[in-house]
């Protein structure tokens, strides 16, 4: 996406970034995103933070990094880049629509990451415009980790936007999980994420940004709909979610999974009371051992 | 009823061992037992197999941990048709474990197995106290909200608080160091017996890992290579300096040095028939040949509280026609160095072997060489069902270095005067 590298000295505080950005909201415009790459080298694991991810998210407390992990790493160089003053379009009100994570090797918490953040691809959508956002993970020089994220900026729509392609069908199996998702969910995840976002952390804080209730972060439900599909994305590994309705905490959701002869494996997360509403697809695609 | 097989230990993996509030204080039970398990079965190519059944348990557990060993299946890359349960027998059950497999197997109920055990002195389970429970518990069932608030109102402030379990023993009240310290003074067991016992073990642990003894039987996790509580450069000086912790007055000689400290750990090991192991390219490291256990009546004062597997070792032996000195290595759990030599002192002395054992002769002493030749519980310490599974992975790894038809005899001492015991040979 771009060739220009910045390294930084080291991972940047998020909190007054969130702060910079919802002052700096107003008034972004332009068409373009800055060739830029943000890096920080040498990124640590902190265990404890990391444990309590694992509890939240429903992993086993181990060495294995959770897939969706290096994003939480990323997430504040993510709000680095995005509140630089030629960024192209507001953080706060971003909408998570995509995300895709390849995993090229098992990744031990004990292992400093190489953290590359870049955006760009900025294209029209039917609701305003979406954005991509790509991170990249090495050890040294090699790549262990890529995901691209893609993100909606709700605003003036392109009524004709070409439509990206659309999620699999849900499996329409058994019901696999039914999990109670408490309204402190957006709170106890911003705490292990650092990802504080208004829209996660109370009601009132979210129908400020124009949601009727807070919402769980997309990336919890991700995280949670992985670990409950067992090891398979520990190692070399692709997945790919599609956050297709919010959930409005507190929530009732059921899982509901399948897995294809190939090794492949689609589940999703859908409303308990109404099980026509989908949340969440998640795909899971399995590598051989490098 | 088909004739009885042999089982054969194939394997064991282990995480290093922790201190408690140490590296895996975050973990829980089973993330550790997961951990273990996970090692195992990536070690011997086990993912997605299923095997015969998976037998472990914790002695400090969690009431939602009713099915721990199960979870730690699911969570583990085994089929997920693996059956499993929990046991407990305190610092007996990861023997009493691999017992309960390898019987199994002899009797053609199973072909393979996974034994092992799992303990975090950090991560306890938090209790409030019985008259508050009560309290909640009638709060929780109370129908209209006048019951309820009839309920709530009966919490009284001095009702609240919270008991974090600890080492004693129920029906005495007693620490087991403290049980431990009046078995010791007993036995007149010294203070330089204990240190210079505690330091072998140090030493023999560290000279295991220079030798990569360790390599294919430990996982490491949460940053932990080796285990936590092993001092290679512990001296006799610095052993000797340590205040006595157990025990009152000049017959104290038990310190925090000769004692084992509250640690966090997992560990299993893999069984098989001769035939499950050739189809999957494993080779049988020893045979379990046999397994006793063992309970003294601690409560009258007659008899010590660890001194359980004094007893459990020649019945055993009495069956199998062995006598003490037929073992190339002795694995004698290290609760406490004077456990040990308590007990190594009892099988010398003709009148407990006469009136406790009722046997003509005195047991006699053991080539001292052949003892914890990898050191044990004081160096690598000691998470209480972890233990079982650390010290068969190990004496099955080395009696396999030793060449074939090498004896080995396990001893392990339990909380509530209970001892398990065993023998294995090399395959």
């Amino acid at each position: 996406m771009s060739v220009v590298v910045e390294t930084l000295a080291g991972m940047p505080s998020t909190a007054p970034q969130l702060a910079r950005a919802a002052l700096t909201a107003r008034g972004r415009r332009g068409s373009t995103v800055p060739e830029r790459t943000l890096r920080v080298e040498d990124v640590r694991v902190d265990r404890t933070r990391l444990a309590a991810y694992q509890r939240l998210t429903g992993y086993d407390v181990g060495d294995a990094l959770p897939q969706p992990y290096p994003w939480v790493l990323a997430f504040p160089l993510q709000t680095a880049l995005m509140t630089r003053p030629d960024f192209p379009v507001a953080l706060p009100g971003l909408v998570h629509l995509e995300n895709r994570v390849t995993t090229h090797r098992r990744l031990d918490a004990a292992e400093g990451l190489t953290l590359d953040v870049s955006a760009g691809d900025l294209r029209p959508h039917r609701r305003g415009r979406t954005l991509g956002v790509r991170i990249e993970a090495r050890v040294a020089d090699e790549l262990v980790w890529e995901c691209d994220s893609v993100y909606l900026a709700r605003g003036r729509g392109t009524e004709d936007a070409p439509r990206g392609d659309t999620p699999p069908k849900l499996p329409g199996g058994p019901v696999v999980g039914v999990w109670r998702l408490p309204p402190s969910l957006g709170r106890e995840y911003a705490a292990v994420s650092g990802d504080v976002n208004p829209i996660h952390l109370h009601p009132l804080a979210a129908r400020a940004m124009g949601f009727p209730r807070h919402l769980a972060h997309g990336m919890w439900t991700y995280a949670r709909t992985l670990a409950a599909l067992g090891r398979c994305s520990l190692g070399p590994s692709s997945s790919r979610v599609w956050f297709t309705k919010p959930v409005f905490l507190p929530a009732t959701v059921e899982l509901v999974r399948t897995t294809g002869d190939d090794g492949v494996v689609l589940a999703g997360l859908r409303a308990h009371e109404d099980p026509s509403t989908t949340h969440v697809v998640v795909r899971v695609e399995p590598h051989p051992e490098r | 009823m088909t004739t009885p097989r042999r089982a054969a230990v194939l394997g064991g993996n282990r995480i290093p061992f922790a201190r408690q509030f140490g590296p895996y204080a975050e973990a829980s039970n089973q993330d550790m037992l997961t951990a273990a398990l996970e090692g195992l079965v990536a070690r011997h190519g086990l993912a997605g197999e299923r095997v015969g059944e998976v037998v472990a348990g914790a002695v400090i557990k969690h009431s939602r941990d009713f099915n721990l060993t199960r979870e730690a299946v699911l969570g583990s890359s085994l089929a997920a048709d693996t059956p499993a349960y929990d046991i407990q027998q305190a610092c007996g059950t990861g023997l009493e474990a691999t017992i309960l497999v390898a019987n199994k197997i002899a009797l053609g109920q199973a072909d393979s197995g996974i034994a092992g055990g799992v303990d975090s002195a950090s991560d306890a389970p938090i209790v409030v106290p019985e008259r508050l429970r009560r309290k909640l518990l009638r709060l929780n069932r109370a129908k209209t909200p006048a019951d309820r608030a009839r309920a709530a109102l009966a919490i009284r402030p001095t009702d609240l608080g919270i008991q974090v379990p600890a080492a004693n023993e129920p029906r005495t009240g007693m620490s087991m160091g403290e049980h431990m310290a009046v078995t010791a003074a007993r036995w007149g067991i010294t203070r330089e017996a204990q240190d210079e016992l505690a330091l072998a073990s140090h030493h023999h642990l560290a000279a295991a890992y220079e030798r990569g003894f360790f390599d294919d039987l430990m996982t490491p996790y949460l940053g932990l290579t080796r285990d936590q509580n092993l001092r290679p450069d512990s001296t006799i000086e610095k052993l000797a300096s340590l205040r006595t912790a157990f025990g009152t007055g000049p017959e104290a000689t038990m310190t925090a040095g000769n004692s084992t400290p509250l640690s966090d750990g997992a560990s299993a090991v893999l069984l098989g028939s001769p035939e499950w192991a050739e189809a999957h390219g494993l080779k049988p490291l020893a045979w379990f040949v046999d397994g006793e256990t063992a309970a003294v009546d601690y409560l009258s004062g007659e008899e010590g509280l660890l001194m359980a597997p004094a007893y459990a070792v020649p019945r055993m032996l009495a069956r199998q026609g062995m006598s003490l000195q037929d073992f190339d290595l002795y694995e004698i759990h290290e609760a406490f160095a004077s456990t040990v030599l308590s007990t190594l002192k009892a099988w010398e002395d003709p009148e407990f072997c006469r009136d406790r054992l009722g046997l003509e002769a005195p047991l006699g002493a053991i080539d001292r060489s052949r003892l914890n030749v990898n050191g044990s519980s004081l160096a690598a310490g000691h998470p209480f069902a972890a233990t079982g599974g650390r010290i068969v992975a190990t004496l099955a790894k080395l009696l396999h270095e030793k060449g074939s038809g090498a004896r080995g005899l396990v001893s392990v001492c339990a909380a509530g005067g209970q001892g398990v015991v065993a023998v294995l040979e090399a395959a």
